[in-house]
């Protein structure tokens, strides 16, 4: 690690025990160089703006952790189930974890207050996108059926943190879940997943009645644009 | 000591409401409210003994009724199920999404490191609302409208499609509000998916 990197990692890290303590409001730039050491001058030669060191300290570990998890999801190699199997199962023992958990208890405090929850999101979009990447590739190859990969992104996220994540972010549950239990929730989440994005669909009455809106939804805009 | 009134109650509440709702949790005070409120804190302290049991008090009044009521109208002999899940999850995330309910979910769980409010949120809302769309799907899986499964996390993970695409942009104030036809597109999404994921066949 450089001299430069490993002045950064500080930084980060007492401005991340500051944040926890003190909250967004709380702390200043003037308070996390004293606590660090140096000039303000260094500081903001590493983080040009409050906002911008406050998500950086919320989403450094989410981001360095994803890199290598990400790699599951290869799309030159489309075998779905085993690919988001291990990937799931990766994600959930990351979010569960109690640091990533005070994490998303911060990131959503501040949210409002500061501004900074939207500039958490386009970090958190970005990594999504890798996800709709390889599912776009699954469609292209046939093993997943054609619809908005960003819309099969966020019904992918949602079935995996769907049985697990709330006991904790309410502070129900503190200890990480032992590697057994989140494996079996991502098993399940990505079992009704690949249900739910299967290439054939039967002609069931179902099927029938949603087939041209699910045409419909994979030419709209993305679900982000669509927001508007 | 006077006898309690649930006018008086409903007195505090709101102006309790409206205190958190500007201060937030952490720099609202008693004094805030009973100033907004009149009269004396000791009466304040007599029907909330605490500014957490207050909160909780507001925003359960506020919205978490309101979800279970909408869950515990889910009509298990309906013959469409789709027709029903979808009925439900517009008034659902009608609900969820209004900007009270946001800023509540979000200082739940803001505040839920230092105090009890996260717990008593999850075993008097999520819990309860959890159990009560698994009943309905449990029925459905006897009737043989959707395939065998563990209907409680069928249930998780309905209600988890339902706010798969606009939650997390709302608790992140990246968006204010939802228009309705947003709602009802997103919440047509999550059942299709859901049922493709649940139907037998």
């Amino acid at each position: 690690m450089s001299k430069s990197d490993s002045k950064r990692q500080a930084i980060l890290a007492s401005a991340y025990r500051l944040f926890r303590a003190r909250g967004f409001e709380g702390t200043s730039m003037a308070d996390i160089t004293t606590q660090v050491g140096g000039s303000k001058a260094t500081l903001y030669s590493h983080f040009p703006s409050k906002e911008e060191l406050f998500v950086e300290c919320m989403m450094a570990a989410m981001e360095n952790y994803m890199s290598g998890t990400l790699k599951h999801l290869d799309p030159c190699r489309p075998d779905p189930e085993k690919a988001l199997r291990n990937f799931g199962t990766s994600v959930l023992n990351f979010i569960c974890s109690p640091e990533q958990v005070e994490v998303r208890r911060l990131m959503i405090a501040e949210a409002a207050r500061s501004g900074t929850g939207k500039l958490c999101f386009d970090k958190i979009a970005a990594l999504r996108t890798q996800v709709s990447s390889f599912l776009a590739a699954c469609m292209a190859a046939g093993t997943l059926r054609r619809d908005d990969p960003n819309l099969a992104a966020d019904h992918l996220g949602a079935l995996l943190e769907a049985e697990i994540l709330e006991p904790f972010l309410l502070h129900v549950r503190e200890t990480a879940p032992d590697a057994k239990e989140t494996a079996l929730a991502a098993r399940r989440a990505v079992a009704a997943f690949l249900r739910a994005y299967a290439p054939e669909v039967p002609p069931s009455s179902i099927a029938e009645r949603s087939r041209p809106k699910r045409v419909q939804s994979a030419s709209a805009p993305s679900s982000t644009e669509s927001l508007e | 000591m006077k006898t309690k009134t649930e006018s008086k109650r409903q007195a505090i509440i709101k102006a309790a409401a409206e205190v958190f709702r500007e201060f937030g949790f952490d720099r609202a005070s008693m004094s805030d409210i009973r100033e907004r409120l009149g009269g004396s804190k000791a009466t304040l302290y007599n029907y909330f003994p605490s500014k957490e049991k207050l909160f909780f008090e507001v925003m359960h009044q506020a919205k978490e009724a309101e979800l279970e009521t909408i869950a515990g109208e889910l009509d298990a002999d309906t013959d469409d199920i789709r027709r029903e899940l979808t009925h439900f999850g517009l008034k659902f995330l009608t609900v969820l999404y209004s900007a009270d309910a946001i800023a509540v979910r979000r200082l739940t769980i803001a505040e839920s490191r230092h105090s009890d409010i996260g717990r008593l949120s999850f075993e008097q809302a999520v819990v309860p609302i959890e159990k009560q769309v698994a009943e309905f799907l449990r029925k459905a899986m006897k009737r043989g409208l959707l395939r065998a499964a563990d209907s409680k996390v069928a249930a998780m993970h309905m209600l988890s499609l339902l706010e798969s695409e606009l939650l997390q942009r709302l608790l992140l104030g990246v968006i204010d509000s939802v228009k309705p036809e947003t709602i009802s597109a997103a919440v047509r999404r999550a059942v299709d998916v859901f049922l493709y994921g649940y139907e037998r066949r």
